[in-house]
């Protein structure tokens, strides 16, 4: 069980459709292991059904429902092709990530930053996010940093710590501005974390090196 | 008003089951009369132009067809259905023409609805009969919108209302505390009559 959850304006967002990318699939993956967000996630989605419900009515053309009715009775004639599930590489991913992971964890391409840190950057990364998986080496610490902007960290795999607590499997941890840290990752193994990052448009064609929060 | 808007809820619920009972084309024109005027403004203040707000609504109406089935009206209301299909629709109709590959399945791998029936809690809290939206001050009900319709940020919506921001995520958490609050007590409330009535 999860103890750090990501805050109830995300959860917000996240039911009303606006986080569509990294950072949607990131709250997606906490979620699916966390019952206490999925069912505050849920309010939010009835919230949106009374939204949708309060609306104001917009007619329609002449036509829609015809056309409509029209399209119904092409579909049931040329029903769609079931699509081919992608290959799972991983199942012990969470489901949202899944399609997105080439390999399993342990054998992901990884490239070094140091000897204590690697990192694979995920393609779901966009003009606004990074997406990108960290694998800090067990019993290792990262020299102090801080951080641009906001950055999103959920722990997949083992655990770390830093001056403000102990994070775990499904932890969700927002580091900004003021966060200043030096995380250790647990003796025990090495640990997995799945990061995403506010990137500026500024900084496109940079990424790697300007936002690479762990080598300021 | 919102008498009337929790009636047509009830009125969809039924329309869905006939429609999933017996394909009743009927059912469904009737179904497309009372929700898609409400989902064209949806679309188009989600910043969709007419011709794709159309489209949008046609399309969700087309899945509620096929997934009709799926729809569990002791689980969920119809409104937060229909609701999370137009959602997802819209946001794998933006992504259509663009290199992001982000899609709905993704986000929310279980589909439109993921109601376990023998969650009593989901249960009650799906069946809430009214209204967390309306018991909110008109300027907390403002920001709400701009979050679900505009994706606005808080620093976005802090400029365009020329309030300082400290201010919107104040009334923002306000009224996330109040819906939680309310949420919560439905949910009691619900339960002592649903103990009364067996």
């Amino acid at each position: 069980m999860a103890n750090y959850h990501p805050n109830h304006e995300l959860l917000m967002q996240f039911a009303a459709g606006q986080l569509s990318n990294a950072l949607g699939i990131m709250v997606a993956c906490h979620i699916e292991n966390c019952e206490e967000c999925r069912a505050v996630t849920q309010n939010y989605e009835h919230l949106g059904g009374d939204i949708l419900e309060s609306l104001e009515t917009i007619e329609l053309s002449p036509d829609f429902i015809s056309r409509t009715l029209s399209k119904l009775a092409e579909d049931a004639k040329s029903p769609e092709p079931a699509s081919a599930a992608p290959p799972v590489v991983d199942a012990r991913l969470p489901k949202p990530l899944q399609r997105f992971l080439p390999n399993t964890l342990e054998s992901l391409p990884w490239s070094g930053i140091s000897s204590s840190i690697q990192q694979f950057d995920l393609t779901i990364s966009d003009r606004q996010y990074t997406a990108r998986f960290y694998k800090i080496k067990a019993g290792k610490e990262l020299p102090q940093h801080t951080h641009k902007g906001n950055e999103y960290t959920m722990v997949m795999d083992g655990a770390f710590s830093d001056e403000s607590g102990s994070y775990h499997k499904g932890d969700f941890i927002l580091a900004d501005t003021s966060t200043h840290h030096q995380p250790k990752a647990h003796a025990d193994c090495d640990c997995i974390c799945f990061a995403v990052m506010d990137a500026p448009l500024k900084f496109t064609g940079f990424w790697g090196r300007m936002l690479n929060p762990f080598m300021r | 008003m919102t008498q009337v808007a929790s009636e047509t809820s009830f009125q969809m619920d039924d329309l869905i089951v006939r429609i999933a009972e017996t394909q009743d084309q009927q059912a469904f024109s009737e179904l497309v009369e009372l929700a898609a005027p409400r989902m064209k403004a949806y679309a188009i203040r989600c910043g969709a132009g007419v011709d794709d707000a159309e489209e949008l609504v046609q399309e969700c109406l087309l899945t509620v067809w096929r997934k009709a089935h799926q729809f569990n009206p002791k689980a969920a209301r119809s409104t937060t259905w229909l609701y999370t299909i137009i959602r997802n629709r819209r946001i794998d109709m933006g992504r259509k023409n663009k290199l992001d590959i982000v899609q709905s399945d993704d986000l929310w791998p279980e589909g439109e609805t993921d109601l376990l029936e023998d969650d009593v809690e989901r249960d009650l809290t799906g069946k809430l009969v009214r209204t967390l939206l309306h018991s909110l001050p008109d300027e907390q009900r403002q920001i709400v919108f701009k979050v679900y319709f505009e994706g606005k940020s808080h620093s976005e919506i802090a400029g365009e209302l020329d309030l300082p921001l400290g201010t919107i995520k104040s009334r923002l958490r306000l009224a996330m505390k109040k819906l939680d609050t309310l949420a919560k007590e439905q949910v009691s409330w619900l339960t002592i009559i649903l103990i009364m009535n067996f």
